[in-house]
């Protein structure tokens, strides 16, 4: 009893302590502190998060195994979490000295560098067609395919019913291909620049930015489509429309800022394209791509995941203002655009700080 | 030296260091499993102080993997030095480099204008030069058409001719190219003379060529395993590097 005790209270500690002083070769009494300094912060947020799930009290002496796995094993990711915390802030704390000099710098490029960003973007877009039969009308063919898939499988296998069901879908699918490519875009964006940026200086989140004004470009033409389709659905069109471009606007920002801090740590991390892609592939069922979040999973999950989830939540208000003509809550609109821009800041200023050593990492 | 008092310096180096990391990828498996491993550095420039004259031409010399490069992209701002400063007194820096930023399914006159404002031109000063660009290249028709079904020859004509038309306050060679056929070769080799020799321009080449450096340099600067190893005329110096290979 008293041994399941101990493994139950030590052992999250033992291991983030181990995973610390892994790394680090420590005097013994530090290594000492270090270990109840861990101690006292996991057990009291398992203690905090057991208190919210309804177990007010720890009596050892009736409590289940089942009790007892759930906490050592909430534990251990608290251990993990923590040792990660540490580990990013460890290496970027010294960024914030210098925010303000980085938004000042982050202006001055922008505008130095946002027409060389547009002929870029331009470039990239002429390129791609350049040589295929049908020309632009890929930027249409493609998402249309898409959608025909996922309206078979979702629609007529899996049965899912929601009211314009197509134009339900497209609009799902296009934000999500905006952001996805754009993400998946910035991780490797560094690596892929090489002969670029190992000859030249420039701002790297410009190369990024330049992809998503090609990205944007496209998503623009995929929203054509939905126009047409609203025609064909006969939609009623209110002056909710209009909410179109706050949201469009929040898209672009929230992606930008998670494309610019993917974009530092992709050249450092190797395996973050893999981690990405792993993750996207996730958050694609959980956004909502094809399917209502909020009324498929059961309360209050699909809540949850709406609300913590910008892109559920702007693919969401998109539908709703689109297709349903309801009007949204301009206060979550207004917030994910504050986190965005606080996101965004963190990103940039860890890339002015680091970008100068990319070319000697890559 | 009365006269060198009067001018002022263009480019100010201050005891540059400038390391490789060598183990520098963290991977996730590392950041969290492995023990901290020695990070292997590599000094590729110590200690580095000079400064340049506006208007002077500079050379650097040394052996393979001593350091020239390396420092003449830090100049270039292409990558920071681990301490010290390098101050450019607010002057317009190009490291000649050519085809940088090159699409290959563009034209020709697509590219230049791409490669010239990464260089830090506006979109007008580069369609201003555009056509001296073109003249210069001597491509003829090809300028539009898209870069892919260039020769190679060609290709390096166009290169050379937008980083030798666009012209910034410093500029930094490393290696004076020439490029192109036997004629094209002797047009770029003057024209680099002439950009080079133009009193207004501050100029640092690195080299190997002990000829070009002793034709063109005020001064040469000899860097050895990162270290300056001399720095004055380029007579002096020039003759105690060949001495110094010569063993």
């Amino acid at each position: 009893m008293i041994l399941l005790n101990l493994v139950m209270l030590l052992g999250p500690p033992l291991l983030g302590w181990w995973l610390y002083i892994n790394k680090l070769h420590l005097t013994v009494k530090r290594s000492i502190l270090q270990f109840l300094g861990y101690f006292f912060v996991i057990n009291l947020s398992s203690y905090v998060v057991s208190y919210i799930r309804g177990v007010k009290r720890l009596v050892f002496d009736d409590m289940t195994v089942s009790y007892r796995v759930k906490f050592f094993c909430m534990g251990c990711v608290f251990a993990i979490v923590l040792q990660s915390l540490i580990f990013i802030f460890k290496r970027n704390m010294y960024i914030f000295k210098h925010l303000k000099v980085d938004i000042l710098a982050f202006k001055r490029d922008m505008k130095k560098y946002f027409r060389y960003s547009v002929r870029l973007a331009k470039a990239d877009l002429r390129t791609e067609v350049a040589n295929s039969y049908l020309d632009w009308l890929w930027w249409l063919i493609e998402p249309f395919c898409t959608m025909l898939i996922y309206v078979f499988i979702y629609g007529f296998v899996f049965q899912v019913k929601e009211e314009y069901f197509t134009a339900f879908i497209y609009i799902g699918l296009t934000i999500w291909s905006f952001f996805q490519r754009n993400v998946m875009t910035g991780v490797n964006i560094v690596r892929s620049s090489k002969p670029i940026i190992s000859k030249i200086y420039i701002p790297k989140y410009i190369l990024l930015f330049s992809k998503m004004l090609v990205n944007g470009f496209k998503m623009l033409i995929s929203f054509g489509i939905v126009i047409i389709m609203m025609g064909v659905y006969r939609v009623h069109i209110t002056i909710n429309v209009l909410m179109v471009i706050p949201i469009m606007i929040d898209l672009f920002l929230i992606t930008f800022a998670l494309g610019v801090v993917l974009m530092h740590y992709g050249v450092f991390v190797r395996d973050l394209s893999y981690i990405t892609e792993i993750v996207l592939r996730m958050m694609v069922y959980m956004t909502g791509t094809f399917y209502a979040v909020a009324k498929r999973i059961p309360a209050p999950y699909g809540e949850i995941l709406e609300k913590f989830n910008p892109i559920a939540y702007l693919i969401a208000a998109m539908r709703d203002v689109l297709l349903y003509g309801k009007s949204i809550s301009y206060q979550a609109l207004f917030g994910w655009a504050i986190f965005a821009l606080i996101i965004l800041l963190f990103g940039i200023a860890t890339v002015y700080r680091n970008e100068n050593s990319y070319v000697k990492v890559i | 030296m009365e006269k060198s008092e009067e001018a002022k310096n263009a480019v100010e180096v201050t005891d540059v260091c400038i390391n490789y990391k060598l183990l520098n990828n963290i991977t996730v498996r590392r950041a969290l499993f492995k023990k901290r491993e020695e990070e292997e550095i590599f000094e590729a420039v110590k200690n580095v102080t000079f400064s340049v004259k506006e208007g002077g031409i500079l050379g650097i010399i040394g052996k393979n993997g001593s350091g020239k490069s390396t420092l003449l992209r830090a100049i270039a701002g292409i990558f920071s030095p681990n301490s010290g400063s390098i101050d450019l007194k607010g002057h317009s820096v190009s490291l000649m480099a050519l085809g940088i930023g090159f699409k290959d399914n563009l034209s020709g006159r697509e590219n230049i204008i791409l490669s010239g404002m990464l260089l830090g031109f506006s979109e007008k000063e580069v369609i201003d030069k555009i056509e001296s660009i073109i003249d210069f290249a001597e491509i003829g028709s090809f300028i539009d058409k898209p870069v892919r079904t260039y020769s190679s020859g060609m290709h390096s004509k166009l290169a050379f001719s937008i980083t030798a038309m666009l012209e910034t306050d410093i500029m930094l060679v490393d290696e004076v190219l020439s490029v192109g056929d036997e004629k094209f070769r002797r047009k770029s080799l003057s024209k680099m003379k002439e950009l080079i020799g133009d009193r207004n321009r501050t100029v640092i080449i690195v080299s190997h060529s002990i000829e070009t450096l002793r034709e063109m340099c005020d001064e040469v600067l000899w860097l050895h395993d990162g270290r300056i190893k001399g720095m004055g005329e380029p007579n002096d110096i020039l003759e105690q590097y060949v001495e110094f290979m010569a063993k």
